[in-house]
């Protein structure tokens, strides 16, 4: 368990490294020789100026709070679940343009079902084939909006 | 009367549109009352119709959407003490005791009712105050309009966020991300590092659907472990229509939450939940019977749910008249008439005065529909709440990845849309909130350009936007929030009284 204090303190560091960063690629934005008119990179260092400003004032607000309780887990966090979702999403964009959006999508439906609790494996092999399917149908053909059809191009 | 008018409500009751609001009305009767869903995932779902539909259908639809979501939302607090939607947080508290007397059908019908009149309500405001402050705006200058969205940032940081400095980190983050593809005023290319697709930047609805649709996936995963095998369960519906002992209480409160809703609805980031708790506040503080509050009062219903509704139409108005979305989904909106090349502002009013009043007169059908089909398919509707939910997330996954993918029909943004929504869930950890951020992604644009315009017109002399007397009153209202927002937070350590926005 971390407490909000430390948190921000995580939140103010990285701010403050990607300020820095951004301040870089600012700095290194092309300039226009044009007469009584502002540069490409105004705003961007307006941002700058104001993102450092308010990185430091919630540095402050840390320094100034004091030591806090550590922040009470209302519910239990499945992170097991989530590390495989991570994988499987991963994946899943990995393997959407090589084998199109129902190829790629029955994998992810099926797994994404077994995640959310489904345990019936005809259920999961069902259920993850006929709505990718009809979504997909839906979509492409009455919607027309144009998906990647990928390996099964000549099925659909 | 101006034919614009007469043209608009033609146009809004043409029989494609009035079946785009009666479908949108369902979805978001459906939508609303999962828990676990908000309006705006509902909106995400039917986002890349949006992308082939005439700009008047797709309109029609989200604003049925839109509508009906803030009353399905009440169902599941009332049946099963899970607000479908933050703003159904505080008719819960007199829902569910109604629910458990076995009046389930009385408290949702008095929902339904209360919905009606303050959505209608903020119709009203909708169409009458909407063209006049068009008319104003219409003589601002590039100095006024800045000044007018800096108020508009400042605003939605104050009432978004628990810690304003957290809601302006999060604003500036959003306008780091604006500044990514082409600049305004010369086309120079920034932060694209080579990259071809961010030539045209990044799409704030790809952004949209990432920090919103990822985070309730993920939350979903949460609440499966942690909700107990006997939570939900479904209490019988008998009478949904109110009696008119019923109507007679809920004049009060519905007089309260209307105003107070529409109000809150215009004023951008305030949003549902603030609007439905003062509203139960005011009721139970005027009503002659305040110990009934929280026991399964009828009045307890009426407040929150009126004011919640009548939010929509007031959030409409700074949408429509000044370009200035109140939430994600008055943000939809926008990007639903961006991609059809409509820019929402003043000038929507003047060169498409006809679809202006049709977007109006639709929302003024949405509400129509949304008390017709709440009170006759309640029965029916309520059965969605039993839909396996490894059944709809993994069908919201997918709508997430055609939605960002057909936008561009760009696999690129179907990266990008995972990558905000990691970005969504690094930042409610760290309790920043994600609407500043989006909300600066869409104003940001219109931020620099009006800046940079200013300061080019006075020669970089920054008194430009204090001589100006629009400009000065508009700066001095983002003065005056970020104040009031201090002064609220100081109290807020003290005694907690209401919610922030998600």
């Amino acid at each position: 368990m971390i407490n909000m204090r430390t948190r921000n303190l995580v939140a103010s560091i990285f701010l403050l490294f990607l300020c820095g960063g951004y301040a870089y690629l600012t700095v290194n934005l092309p300039t226009r020789a044009i007469e009584n008119s502002t540069q490409p990179s105004f705003f961007p260092w307006v941002i700058v100026i104001f993102l450092t400003g308010l990185t430091f004032l919630l540095l402050i607000q840390i320094a100034v709070s004091g030591k806090q309780p550590n922040i009470e887990r209302k519910n239990q966090v499945p992170v097991k679940r989530l590390i495989y979702g991570l994988l499987l999403s991963l994946a899943y964009m990995f393997a959407l343009p090589k084998l199109g959006f129902v190829a790629a999508n029955i994998p992810l439906f099926g797994g994404l079902m077994y995640l959310y609790g489904e345990r019936r494996p005809i259920w999961i092999g069902l259920g993850s084939i006929i709505i990718s399917v009809i979504v997909y149908l839906v979509f492409r053909k009455i919607f027309q909006i144009i998906l990647p059809v990928g390996i099964l191009g000549d099925v659909f | 009367m101006s034919p614009d008018v007469l043209d608009g409500l033609a146009q809004a009751s043409q029989f494609n549109t009035i079946i785009a609001v009666a479908v949108g009305c369902f979805i978001g009767l459906v939508v609303g009352m999962i828990p676990g869903l908000t309006i705006s995932t509902g909106i995400i779902i039917v986002l890349p119709l949006t992308f082939v539909l005439s700009p008047e259908i797709s309109i029609a639809l989200l604003l049925g959407l839109y509508v009906s979501g803030m009353t399905g939302g009440s169902f599941s607090a009332i049946l099963l003490n899970i607000p479908g939607t933050p703003s159904a947080s505080a008719t819960a508290m007199d829902g569910n005791p109604m629910a458990r007397n076995g009046e389930a059908g009385r408290a949702m019908g008095i929902a339904i009712v209360a919905s009606f009149f303050g959505g209608f309500f903020s119709f009203l405001c909708l169409f009458f105050v909407a063209p006049l402050l068009a008319e104003v705006a219409l003589q601002f200058q590039s100095p006024d309009l800045f000044s007018l969205v800096f108020f508009g940032l400042t605003i939605i940081c104050s009432f978004a966020a628990r810690s304003l400095i957290k809601g302006f980190l999060s604003a500036a983050l959003g306008l780091a991300i604006v500044t990514i593809g082409q600049d305004p005023m010369m086309g120079t290319q920034r932060f694209t590092f080579g990259e071809v697709n961010l030539i045209g930047g990044i799409h704030f609805l790809t952004a949209l659907i990432g920090l919103f649709a990822i985070p309730s996936l993920v939350d979903n995963f949460t609440d499966l472990i942690n909700t107990s095998p006997g939570h939900g369960t479904l209490t019988k519906i008998k009478s949904v229509i109110p009696s008119f002992s019923d109507l007679k209480l809920m004049r009060l409160p519905i007089s309260i939450g209307a105003p107070v809703g529409s109000f809150l609805g215009i004023l951008p980031g305030a949003g549902g939940p603030i609007a439905a708790f003062i509203s139960y506040d005011y009721s139970k503080r005027l009503s002659v019977d305040p110990e009934s509050f929280g026991k399964g009062s009828p009045q307890g219903i009426a407040a929150p749910e009126s004011a919640n509704n009548a939010v929509t139409g007031g959030a409409l108005i700074p949408m429509m008249t000044l370009g200035i979305p109140g939430d994600p989904v008055t943000a939809i909106l926008i990007g639903a008439l961006l991609i059809h090349g409509l820019a929402p502002g003043p000038l929507l009013f003047i060169e498409n005065g006809e679809f202006a009043y049709g977007v109006i007169f639709s929302f003024f059908w949405a509400n129509i529909f949304n008390i017709i089909i709440a009170l006759i398919c309640l029965r029916f509707l309520v059965k969605v709440l039993t839909i396996p939910k490894a059944l709809l997330m993994p069908s919201i996954a997918i709508l997430c990845v055609i939605g960002s993918y057909a936008l561009r029909n760009n696999f690129f943004d179907v990266y990008v849309m995972f990558a905000f929504g990691m970005l969504g869930l690094a930042m409610r950890w760290l309790e920043i909130p994600i609407i500043p951020l989006l909300l600066a992604m869409v104003l940001g644009r219109q931020l620099e350009e009006h800046l940079r315009i200013s300061l080019i017109a006075s020669k970089n002399d920054v008194s430009i936007f204090f001589t100006s007397p629009f400009s000065l009153f508009f700066l001095c209202l983002a003065t005056g929030s970020i104040v009031w927002s201090l002064f609220a937070e100081y109290k807020r350590r003290r005694n907690s009284t209401y919610p922030t926005s998600p």
